[in-house]
């Protein structure tokens, strides 16, 4: 009773007090009362209307007391809004450092408020909407207040919401560690900012704070850059570093150039290259270097590179005597750098990190092709598209080559797709992909004699080649396209035609593809229509509306669908100003359109997580009346979602159980999207039970999107790799099996392995950026439900994994570095064994344990000293570095085995560049101290520029193994011989094209 | 002894002697200077620090507002009477370690009486529990209850009579007033039950002595009654309002959009 003894019953009193009409007795009563209003605020809610009153009372000189008083009564009734709007008239009695619930739920509300206040004002362009100057003070105050107690993150959060860009700026300059904290805000910029416009405004801000830093981060402010699309700061950063004196700068300059390919933005890349200045020579050579560009670019017939032809030029520029050397180190770099950015370099290094670290299996291809029946064709067919996704990108197309017999089966539409198949099998490989291709095209002149479903694969096969990287093929692709009237040819090469000239937006060749779409012919208009999207890619252009208008007025479905895809492309990651689009073809009667709305909302909010753009996802997925609307809308959602993979599996887990077929399959692919090559456990939990589906097409969709997530997961990671593995196999080989379910399952052994084990599907480049071809790639993928020959965009979204170091000369120096982590953990997959065929088989990676690593500098230090004892002539020792470093691996893959048996597994290895980096294994490589090279960014994969510590050794060089050396001996090799001679760059090193095989139908 | 304390008495004792003078004037004055200092005295709640002299403090207070409560009841201001009490309150309530006060029961029963005058019968009941059964049998208690059961009855009539009965002389001032509120509730009733009454009938019924009293009465307090033709007309008073309409049409709304989502299950 002692606490009750000091403790009034009632407030009773106080409240009468109030009614005294002595001032002091109020005073008396209101500080009483403001004291005690935690425990009394029932009794004291019903006098609010005096205590009101009194703050109403001009002459009263305690209403900001009243004030805080009617506050916290309305704030514990919960009237939060009364209670803000008294809590601002009670000024600076209303203290924001109190560390009580009143105060910390009211600054909430007034920080929501405010935030609020401000959304409204800057959306609505309405000047009309005044902030309450007091709400502006308290958010202020809390701001300075985080500012100064150094709770910058607090401060920088809450000035991005209540869009304070001023405040967000001195918050970001006044903190100790501007650095982190600027990729702090980015990061929640990215995530939570909704408003593209808004996030465009946050981003050039901390760019201007990024570049009045003293040491401003490059690679990061270019990053930004390109965001905001301004080409202009990004070239001029570069002009700047390229034109240093210091090589890292140089080197630097390099990283941000692949850095940025990496983002595949091809628009803004080449803006980029066409800004960089060409260098300051004398009137002569200018002319020379001047007249060399422009026709590598306009030569588009032309598949030899511009690399070679801008190459010779400065060549020449070098050999002339009087040139200024800054200049002349200039044009040498802005060579290379114009190189990277075209995306060439990049390119070229992959694909011959992908031809030397091919690791596909083919007793699996056999397997499937000996177990699928002779007279399925979608069997059939399925298992041409899982070779091709296996070696896509790696030039390999042994399998192709040895069961011509097989292969001739393929006829009509199969024939289209087993052709095609031959530009995922050689895509990037740029110079060759014409010659490789020629059996195939369509000749010039009357239709030659050439099915039209090969000419107009090959056409296709022609844009995945250059997908995204399209400038020499185009031209070839339009006249293709003019020439002819085939409707199979003419769906080729719009297909081509698309992918080729990927969102560069061009005028003309949107021109060509309108007319064929006019032909309205359904094959034809169907991939003229995605091809009009393709083109247009996240351009918003108004021809939107002239393809809905078409879509509108054709009776071909499957013109409609084409164009409705077409036109979601148009607004990929366009977000808000997609709105009326959306709402258009989401309202419209035609299903196929509200089918392509699903599609517009899924890339217009790629990735963005939005909340608006899910909850119509989920309503459509629930409440349309179309099954194909259905399906889509929940697998859009693995588009919105793919920057959070988490999220997905919680949120489609209810959808993946419905009773509607369709609604699982869209379930089970959004998961496949979203997480691909995630290995996510939530992920393949939720795709388990959908792979044993009662419907056949939900198995179907439930495998396929499996091998998207298991994508080069290991079975030591996540031992259901393996059950998966064997699932498949048990459904390859099972007679009994349904088509569908066989299709997905051999299409998914095929991704399983994709690249020849070595890419995975990523949506987000390194930086968090999305990369549009992926995406894309996905999106015209996921419609392979009703044309199979889409199955090929899915190379689109492959990346390879690896570490690909490089030297000022862009070359691939050897040199090692430390993966901490069990080998077992990451290693390729063992290879099936059937003692017959051993032979085909490859041996495993080379496991380098402690013992193997001293005997490995050993044999480097051979391999050097062999290298420094040849004389150097530029091709032949680098062919020469190339076999004898080659003859070094094999001796340790051979010594390998040994040690391994004798000693338990060791916690780490030691990997050689280019090496193949899993996503998962990112985070355990580390560079060795005592390395020659050290990076210039310290990242974990991808290409990484290297910096020479020691210049002066001799440097040994590998991925110089030429691709199929066997082949030299026919015409295009000889072709490639003269070019290798020609060009100081890695021509040599470059893929032959494979012998052509023709069809023995 | 603590000087503020000396001052708050002499000028208690100033305003006693003012008090029996019956010069309220100068009471009121001083009473609401020493309402003043006594908020500076930390012992008094709410506050209730322990001070050496906190007993006499209170006790002091005390005495002040059980003064300034009969103070109200003579100056006849009902609103500074409910005010003082209930700032006397806290000193019955909770104030352990005080001597009783012989006060306590009086002003207590007073409280109930000004209630009961002002109608507010639903706090009559309140402050009714709040009291210790004990206090119950207290005259100046038990006559407040009797009064409440009689006028709950309507036995007016014993209302009216028990004003010769009163335990204490301050509260002849509510007895007086009780009679305005028997009025009150029989114009009341009378409105409700009749249509119209004779001006004889009326006068009675509402306890007056002439008509000329009747008409004032109707004309302060009734202005929407009629007087015609020697009777008095109640209007209708306003028609009852409109009972709530049921939103059906928005419930139907609802359950039919509350169907189709369950037939949508997922």
């Amino acid at each position: 009773m002692a606490a009750a003894a000091t403790m009034v019953s009632s407030a009773g009193g106080l409240l009468a007090m109030l009614n005294e009409t002595h001032p002091a007795l109020k005073l008396h009563a209101l500080s009483n009362l403001n004291a005690f209003v935690d425990y009394f605020w029932p009794e004291i809610s019903t006098s609010v209307p005096i205590i009101e009153s009194l703050y109403e009372d001009e002459e009263f000189d305690q209403r900001q007391l009243a004030a805080l008083l009617v506050s916290k009564v309305f704030y514990y009734l919960g009237e939060l809004n009364d209670s803000l709007s008294y809590a601002l008239g009670a000024g600076p009695l209303f203290d924001v450092s109190e560390d009580s619930d009143y105060v910390n739920t009211l600054l909430a509300k007034a920080i929501d408020e405010y935030a609020n206040f401000k959304i409204k004002a800057a959306e609505g362009n309405d000047e009309s909407v005044v902030v309450d100057p007091r709400l502006e003070a308290i958010v202020e105050r809390m701001l300075d207040k985080c500012i100064l107690d150094g709770k910058y993150q607090q401060a920088i959060g809450m000035a991005i919401e209540c869009r304070r860009l001023d405040k967000l700026e001195e918050a970001i300059i006044k903190s100790d560690n501007v650095h982190s904290i600027i990729n702090y805000c980015i990061d929640i910029c990215h995530s939570f900012v909704n408003r593209r416009e808004y996030r465009r405004e946050v981003l050039r801000l901390l760019v201007e704070v990024y570049q009045q830093l003293p040491s401003p981060d490059y690679l990061s402010v270019c990053q930004r850059l390109m965001f905001l699309d301004e080409s202009d700061g990004v070239a001029s950063i570069l002009e700047k570093l390229l034109r240093s004196d210091n090589k890292d700068d140089a080197l630097l300059a390099f990283q941000i150039a692949f850095d940025l390919v990496e983002n595949e933005h091809q628009a803004f890349l080449l803006t980029v290259r066409d800004r960089l200045s060409s260098p300051k020579l004398q009137p002569s050579e200018s002319v020379q270097s001047g007249s060399s560009e422009p026709d590598s670019v306009r030569d588009g017939n032309a598949t030899s590179t511009e690399d070679v032809q801008m190459m010779d030029g400065t060549q020449v520029d070098n050999s002339v005597p009087h040139t200024d050397p800054n200049d002349a180190i200039y044009a040498e770099r802005l060579t290379k750098i114009k190189g990277i950015l075209s995306g060439e370099t990049s390119i070229q290094l992959a694909l011959q990190f992908l031809y030397s670290h091919n690791k596909s299996d083919l007793l699996t291809l056999k397997t499937i092709k000996q177990s699928v029946e002779m007279r399925n064709s979608v069997c059939h067919s399925a298992t041409i598209y899982a070779n091709a996704i296996m070696h896509a990108g790696t030039t390999v197309d042994t399998f192709l080559r040895e069961n011509l017999d097989w292969l001739s089966r393929a006829t009509n539409w199969a024939k289209f797709s087993a052709t095609a198949g031959l530009g995922v099998i050689h895509s990037g490989h740029l110079q060759q992909g014409r010659s490789l291709m020629a059996p195939y095209l369509p000749q010039g002149g009357a239709g030659g004699g050439g099915s039209p479903y090969s000419e107009g694969g090959a056409l296709y096969a022609l844009g995945l080649i250059h997908a995204n990287h399209g400038e020499g093929i185009k031209q070839f692709l339009r006249d293709s396209l003019k020439s002819t009237n085939v409707e199979v040819i003419q769906h080729g090469a719009c297909l081509g035609l698309g992918l080729a000239a990927l969102g560069t937006a061009d005028n003309d060749v949107f021109d060509d593809i309108k007319n064929v779409l006019y032909t309205d012919s359904a094959v034809a208009g169907e991939a003229a229509g995605i091809s009009m999207g393709l083109l247009m890619v996240g351009t918003a252009s108004e021809k939107a509306g002239e393809m809905l208008a078409y879509a509108h007025e054709t009776q071909h479905e499957k013109i409609i669908r084409g164009l409705a895809l077409g036109i979601a492309l148009t607004v990929y990651g366009r977000e808000e100003e997609a709105d009326t689009l959306i709402e258009q073809m989401t309202r419209d009667q035609d299903p196929i359109l509200r089918y392509g709305g699903m599609y517009a909302l899924a890339l217009a909010y790629r990735g963005t997580a939005n909340n608006k753009a899910i909850r119509q996802l989920l309503h459509f997925a629930v409440s349309d009346v179309s099954d194909d609307v259905r399906r889509t809308a929940v697998l859009a959602l693995g588009f919105v979602l793919y920057s959070d993979p988490e999220q997905t599996p919680r949120i489609v887990s209810l959808l993946s159980e419905s009773y509607n077929p369709h609604v699982r399959y869209g379930a089970a692919l959004a998961v496949g999207i979203s997480c691909a090559g995630t290995g996510l456990s939530e992920a393949i939990s939720l795709l388990e039970p959908l792979t044993s589906d009662v419907v056949d097409f939900v198995r179907q969709g439930a495998l396929i999107a499996m091998a998207m997530v298991m994508v080069q997961i290991s079975e030591a990671s996540d031992s259901r790799v393996g059950v998966f593995r064997r699932q498949l196999e048990k459904i390859i080989l099972d007679k009994h099996e349904d088509t569908m379910s066989k299709m997905g399952a051999i299409l998914a052994s095929g991704i399983l392995d994709a690249g020849g084990r070595n890419v995975t599907i990523k949506l987000l480049s390194k930086t968090k950026h999305d990369k549009i071809t992926a995406v894309v790639g996905l999106a015209v993928f996921s419609q392979f439900w009703y044309w199979y020959p889409l199955i090929y965009f899915i190379s689109l979204a492959f990346s390879p994994t690896a570490f690909i170091g490089l030297n000022y000369d862009l070359k691939v120096p050897r040199f090692e570095f430390l993966s901490h982590a069990k080998p077992s953990l990451f290693e390729y997959p063992k290879p099936t064994t059937v003692p017959t065929t051993t032979s085909a088989v490859k041996l495993p990676t080379a496991v380098l344990s402690t013992s193997a690593r001293a005997k490995a500098r050993a044999s480097k230090k051979e391999a050097e000293k062999a290298n420094a004892e040849k004389p150097s002539g530029a091709e032949s020792s680098s062919t020469g570095k190339g076999k004898s470093s080659d003859k070094d691996g094999d001796s340790m893959q051979v010594d390998n085995p040994a040690d391994k048996k004798a000693e338990p597994e060791p916690s780490f290895e030691l990997l050689t560049n280019p090496a193949r980096v899993v996503p998962a294994q990112e985070k355990f490589i580390k560079f060795l101290e005592d390395s020659r090279y050290m990076p210039v960014k310290s990242a974990p994969s991808g290409f990484v520029l290297l910096k020479d510590l020691r210049p002066n050794e001799p440097e040994v060089l590998s991925l110089t193994d030429t691709p199929s050396s066997a082949a030299a001996s026919n015409a295009g090799g000889s072709v490639t011989g003269q070019q290798g001679s020609a060009s100081a760059m890695t021509v040599d090193e470059e893929p032959q094209p494979p012998q052509p095989f023709e069809y023995t139908s | 002894m603590d000087p503020k304390f000396t001052e708050v008495s002499q000028i208690f004792q100033l305003f006693k002697a003012a008090f029996v003078r019956k010069d309220f004037d100068t009471c009121i004055k001083l009473l609401s200077q020493l309402k003043v200092m006594l908020t500076e005295f930390k012992s008094l709640p709410p506050l209730f620090e322990e001070m050496p002299n906190a007993i006499q403090e209170r006790t002091l207070a005390r005495d002040i507002y059980e003064h300034a409560v009969f103070l109200s009841v003579k100056i006849e201001d009902q609103d500074a009477l409910e005010r003082d009490f209930f700032q006397l309150k806290p000193y019955y309530t909770d104030t352990y370690g005080l001597q009783p006060s012989s006060q306590e029961h009086p002003i207590l029963g007073l409280n109930l009486l000004r209630l009961l005058v002002q109608n507010r019968i639903a706090e009559f009941h309140t402050e009714l529990e709040l009291l210790p059964s004990s206090a119950l049998e207290n005259p100046c208690i038990k006559h407040a209850i009797e009064l409440e059961q009689s006028f709950m009855e309507g036995a007016y009539n014993r209302v009216l009579s028990a004003r010769q009965t009163v335990p204490h002389e301050i509260y002849v001032y509510f007895m007086d007033l009780l009679a305005k509120t028997v009025r009150d509730e029989i114009a009341g009733c009378s409105e409700k039950a009749y249509d119209s009454l004779s001006i004889n009938d009326a006068r009675q019924m509402l306890l007056f002595s002439s008509d000329l009293d009747l008409v004032k009465y109707i004309e302060e307090e009734h202005p929407e009654w009629e007087i015609r033709k020697g009777f008095v007309f109640f209007q209708r008073a306003k028609e009852s309002a409109p009972c709530k309409e049921i939103p059906s049409l928005q419930l139907i709304n609802q359950t039919l959009s509350y169907a189709r989502e369950l037939e949508r299950i997922v």
